[in-house]
């Protein structure tokens, strides 16, 4: 059985497709370090997959399986909070944008990259995984990557996240915790047994305490990206 | 009137939410977000009560006209009722 490291945990998993072999490549693990589980993608994880999003093929819908698994073990194990967003990290630093699918995370993140260069890295640009450790968060790149295929097997902390909406004037601000709250909990992945429900409000009241969180209305060109990357790597003091 | 089984009230990062755990998913898979007065009243309907109750158990929490309190809470129990989370 192949095994594999992704955000930080080791693992044994029996697939059958080589799409999840392929996406999951980068992540093969053959290190010291002991499998925290094993998994076995069954037909029947492949079947409830479908059932939430039947246009899929097969191979694709074992690649959701296996990050279901990887997302409940993460949550309940591994302090993990799976967020859909775009994942950059710049001068170390991870900035997560987050939207509805079609808004243009993935767009801003393009934009900063242009901006940036190489001082600007994909974490993830779709699905990354957020861990809680030794008192702070971090960002993991994840196989699940998005249309693009964009991101890489590291880690960042995390330093804001940015909701993000279509505007034609680029504006930013600081965003509320409650206003936060909402769009974080639709764009993750929520348990529906109540302990891990409480375990994952339990890790976002901390979060919000830990990370600077940012309102962002932008258009898609150059001048929206200086204005949200200099405001949000400015905040701290920090000067770039 | 009670809550059915199944939808939690929780305070996370200064905000009243209600989320839906176990079977109940398969009914409501959003988020809800009350306010201070809707969580006071939510935690009441969670044991059981009628909208007297409700009624005069906001009037002696809050300083409110009992005319307007009793507005709010029809409404409150409004959308409770079309969202399908009292029985």
């Amino acid at each position: 059985m192949p095994r594999y490291k992704i955000a930080g945990v080791v693992f044994d998993a029996k697939i059958r497709y080589k799409y999840t072999a392929r996406i999951c490549k980068d992540y093969e693990y053959d290190g010291e370090e002991q499998p925290e589980f094993s998994t076995v993608i069954t037909d029947q994880d492949i079947a409830s997959e479908k059932a939430l999003a039947e246009d899929f093929p097969e191979p694709y819908l074992e690649g959701l399986a296996l990050f279901r698994k990887l997302c409940d073990y993460t949550l309940s194990k591994a302090d993990g909070i799976i967020f859909h967003s775009s994942a950059i990290a710049v001068d170390g630093k991870a900035y997560l944008f987050t939207a509805p699918s079609g808004t243009g995370k993935s767009t801003h993140a393009r934009l900063w990259r242009e901006l940036l260069g190489d001082r600007a890295v994909m974490v993830n640009d779709d699905k990354p995984i957020i861990r809680y450790q030794d008192g702070k968060f971090y960002v993991y790149g994840t196989p699940w990557t998005g249309k693009h295929n964009l991101g890489n097997n590291m880690r960042a902390e995390i330093k804001a996240i940015c909701k993000i909406s279509q505007a034609k004037e680029n504006t930013i601000r600081k965003a509320t915790p409650q206003e936060m709250l909402m769009v974080v909990l639709n764009q993750t992945v929520r348990p529906t047994v109540e302990y891990k429900m409480d375990k994952l409000l339990g890790l976002i009241d901390k979060m919000f305490k830990s990370v600077e969180l940012y309102s962002l209305g932008c258009n898609v060109s150059r001048e929206a990206a200086e204005l949200s990357y200099n405001y949000m790597s400015k905040e701290n003091g920090d000067e770039n | 009137m009670k809550i059915k089984e199944g939808f939690i009230l929780r305070e996370v990062a200064g905000s009243y939410i209600v989320v839906a755990v176990g079977s109940a998913v398969k009914e409501f898979n959003g988020v809800i977000n009350l306010n201070e007065t809707g969580a006071f009243l939510w935690k009441i309907l969670e044991k059981g009560a009628e909208k007297e109750d409700l009624i005069s158990a906001l009037l002696a929490e809050y300083e409110v006209e009992e005319e307007l309190a009793t507005k709010d809470i029809e409404k409150f129990i409004e959308k409770l009722e079309s969202a399908k989370l009292i029985k």
